[in-house]
């Protein structure tokens, strides 16, 4: 398993340097793309870093079982808060750093940075992970404290709409169609001044990418040493500030939490009805577990209002590919489209793949402790799988084709490429699917805090890398095929006996593929429940 | 009927459950007691379907739980020492749940059936309510329901009277004797030497993984050589003299 994280590390560290090294082929405004895209980086970083840093808090402040211990103990308030705060820290940090190591690592390579960038890299990234983490953990504490504990779905959602909002802003703030068309500014110099411009001197991403840059190219930003400073001060003065504020108000929220609750099912006549319909196909015993589903991530707050983030991403998604100045590019029209729908099915892919991890992986895990009752019943493991596996299908493949078609349709494909694009994505859906189930099967949790946490653990980590993996995979298995079919079908060639048999040789593999996908790691899966102990 | 033979379950090259033989007539109520890490809930699991032997078969109805789990777990009711369930749902609404589980269709009679059993826990008022707002001992009873509601011919119970106050402790006693009467085998495990001696026509003492004593009280009290009540009995055979002997903690 560390083999395969390594080689996810590898090729994230590969295809940085391709995009860096073409990036400098690029004369004068090379540099400018490389030092902006790393400002990209640190601020979509930082984001992310924000909003795992809140849920994250929710869980280690004012869930965690043990809390009612710590508080009991003679330790002092300001203790307690900064072990759970840099216990949080640890627990929201550490995936960024496995994704974003390749990637400065990238740029240490390409660059030839000296030992100077990797110290900088070290201190920035920790200075950005405490700023982050202060901002996080300072919105937990104050919207526990205001919202009263009953409230609860009040306190998610109104996170749900400033995530929302924030990945809007910071979506518009990066304008990345922009830096793909200089048409859009009157003269070259406005490109690069564009390009030059910092996203804004406030925000601490952009000392952070300022230094490194400075560090790494011995160029461009003279007043680095003030933005260490800067960036450390700040750091300092967020960690003294939620010490503070923990004072002042954490007790108070923590004691808020624990109120009991009382209260009727919400909304019983309309999910019922919803209950009612999802079921019926699936027999007493299965129906009788998707129902206990569909209201158990209806009533659970932080599991519904992911819904709203899947919104946003689909939403972000699609815009993406609407703002696409494809007419301005200097290649070939249909050549670019074809290409541009290959790497649609890749991102689409992934970002399936994103929803699964969601979704689909913690859907054993959310049994919870109460996953004796499924053991201890007569419903047949593999029957449970299967049937999991079957209530996700059909939304998972309305998803799939619904971005995959739209997002080709405004890119205009040839009708070989749709039919294309949307068979492999309907039969991708499958393996996706089962990898998800598989996985989370496989990498259990059924002692979790915070469901929203399953998928952020070893095994939904894992179920990432090797579901990117497979998607990499059918999609390299396709390009040559298609490669070769499109060059055919443009100068009319005939295809040679070697090509056809390259051609059936390629989507062999493909099915072989996604029969692998769909039925191992559910075996596997379905091995480790029989054992899980 | 209930029948464990050479039961084991090893972990890590611990063996928790060492060897275990025992039958167990329909109709009975039959106590397994044992010191804490002795093997209880780990016999008790196995029994469920909750988790695998490693050696032994557990013959339950005649019919083997390894080669047949649906069919045994369809005639068994299970009810744990901790009361995990969904929180989420309300009392009513997990009923409803853990019927479907059973195969139990959804009738006019199942609805009366689960109405039936919440007056009998004393939950009739709260089937409503999501079961995050019930106390310990309401989530224990609303198990209880569960593990009764599709009629099952052996009981297998954990420690039942962990958290249920007097009260809910003498409803629990006089339903597990009901059930009896009726014909379901009950096998449970509990540390309340009182409810074994009240309830239970057999005891099992079990420590390290292995029976260690088998019978009625009063068989058990000629074998440990000792008179006096079930505790005296129990410490004997467990060796639990310097339990026996023990003083409170003198303050400072």
């Amino acid at each position: 398993m560390g083999g395969l994280g390594l080689f996810f590390c590898l090729g994230l560290f590969i295809v940085s340097c391709r995009v860096l090294i073409h990036f400098q082929s690029a004369e004068v405004i090379g540099d400018l793309l490389a030092r902006h895209l790393l400002s990209m980086i640190f601020l979509t970083f930082f984001s992310l870093l924000i909003f795992s840093h809140i849920i994250t808090a929710l869980s280690n402040l004012y869930i965690s079982k043990d809390l009612e211990l710590c508080h009991s103990t003679p330790v002092v308030l300001e203790e307690v808060f900064i072990s759970r705060a840099v216990y949080t820290l640890m627990d929201s940090s550490w995936m960024l750093i496995i994704f974003g190591l390749p990637i400065f690592m990238a740029y240490a390579y390409v660059y030839g940075a000296g030992p100077g960038f990797y110290f900088t890299l070290l201190h920035m990234s920790l200075s950005m992970a405490m700023i982050a983490g202060g901002i996080g953990i300072l919105i937990t504490m104050v919207l526990v404290y205001v919202f009263p504990a009953h409230r609860t779905r009040d306190i998610i959602m109104l996170l749900s709409v400033v995530m929302l909002v924030g990945l809007y802003f910071l979506f518009r703030f990066l304008r990345p169609e922009r830096l793909v068309d200089p048409d859009a500014y009157f003269t070259i110099m406005q490109y690069m001044s564009a390009l030059k411009m910092p996203q804004s001197p406030y925000i601490p991403t952009q000392w952070i990418s300022d230094t490194l840059w400075a560090v790494l190219t011995g160029k461009g930003g003279e007043d680095y040493l003030f933005y260490i400073m800067l960036t450390w001060t700040t750091a300092g003065a967020i960690a003294v500030i939620s010490v503070w504020v923990a004072r002042a108000i954490y007790f108070e929220g923590f004691s808020k939490s624990q109120e009991a609750k009382k209260r009727r099912a919400g909304g019983k006549r309309a999910l019922d009805l919803l209950v009612e319909l999802i079921k019926k196909p699936f027999g007493v015993d299965l129906g009788a577990i998707i129902a206990k589903d569909i209201r158990t991530f209806f009533r659970d707050n932080t599991q519904w209002s992911q819904l709203l983030l899947l919104g946003a991403l689909v939403v972000v998604y699609v815009y993406n590919f609407s703002v696409l100045p494809l007419d301005k590019s200097p290649i070939r029209l249909d050549f670019l489209q074809n290409e541009l729908a290959f790497l649609n099915m890749g991102l689409a892919g992934f970002v399936l793949a994103a929803v699964s991890a969601r979704f689909v992986f913690p859907a054993v895990s959310a049994e919870g402790e109460a996953y004796w009752i499924v053991r201890s019943s007569p419903l047949r493991l593999k029957r449970y799988l299967w049937g999991k596996y079957l209530f996700f299908l059909a939304p998972m493949l309305i998803l799939a084709e619904v971005l995959i078609i739209g997002t080709n349709y405004m890119l205009e494909v040839t009708r070989f490429m749709m039919f294309l694009s949307s068979i492999t994505m309907f039969f991708m859906v499958f393996g996706i699917l089962a990898l998800g189930i598989g996985f989370g099967a496989l990498y259990p949790n059924f002692k979790y805090e915070n469901i929203a946490q399953v998928a952020t653990g070893f095994g939904g980590v894992l179920y990432m890398i090797v579901s990117s993996i497979f998607i990499g995979a059918v999609i390299v298995l396709e390009a040559g095929p298609v490669y070769i079919l499109f060059m055919a079908n443009l100068r009319g060639n005939t295809i040679s006996l070697f090509q056809w048999l390259f051609i059936i040789v390629s989507f062999s593999a493909v099915l072989v593929i996604n029969i692998t996908a769909i039925f191992k790691p559910i075996k596997m899966g379905l091995k480790a429940l029989r054992e899980y102990e | 009927m209930i029948k464990l033979i050479n039961l084991t379950k090893v972990y890590r090259g611990l063996r928790a459950v060492d060897g275990i033989n025992l039958e167990i007539e329909k109709g009975h109520i039959f106590g397994f007691l044992g010191p804490n890490g002795a093997g209880k809930t780990t016999t008790i699991k196995m029994m469920a379907g909750v988790l695998s032997p490693t050696e032994g078969q557990i013959i339950i109805n005649d019919m083997d739980l390894v080669k047949d789990p649906s069919g045994v777990k369809q005639c068994v009711g299970f009810i744990p020492d901790r009361p995990f369930v969904y929180e989420k749902l309300a009392g009513k609404e997990f009923l409803r749940f853990i019927a479907g589980l059973y195969h139990l269709d959804h009738t006019a009679s199942l609805n009366h059936r689960i109405s039936e059993l919440l007056e009998l826990f004393e939950l009739g008022q709260w089937g409503e309510e999501l079961i995050e707002s019930y106390s310990h001992g309401m989530k224990q009873r609303l198990v209880m329901c569960a593990a009764l509601l599709h009629e099952p011919e052996v009981l297998i119970v954990d420690e039942p009277m962990v958290g249920l106050d007097p009260k809910g402790a003498r409803l629990v006693k006089n339903i597990f004797k009901d059930q009896a009467v009726k014909g379901t085998t009950v096998f449970m495990s509990t540390h309340s030497l009182d409810v074994a001696a009240e309830v239970c026509d057999e005891i099992a003492i079990i420590q390290g993984g292995h029976i260690i004593a088998r019978g009625t009280a009063a068989a058990l009290r000629r074998q440990a050589g000792v008179g006096g009540n079930l505790e005296q009995i129990f410490l004997k055979l467990t060796e639990g003299k310097g339990l026996a002997n023990a003083r409170p903690l003198s303050s400072h």
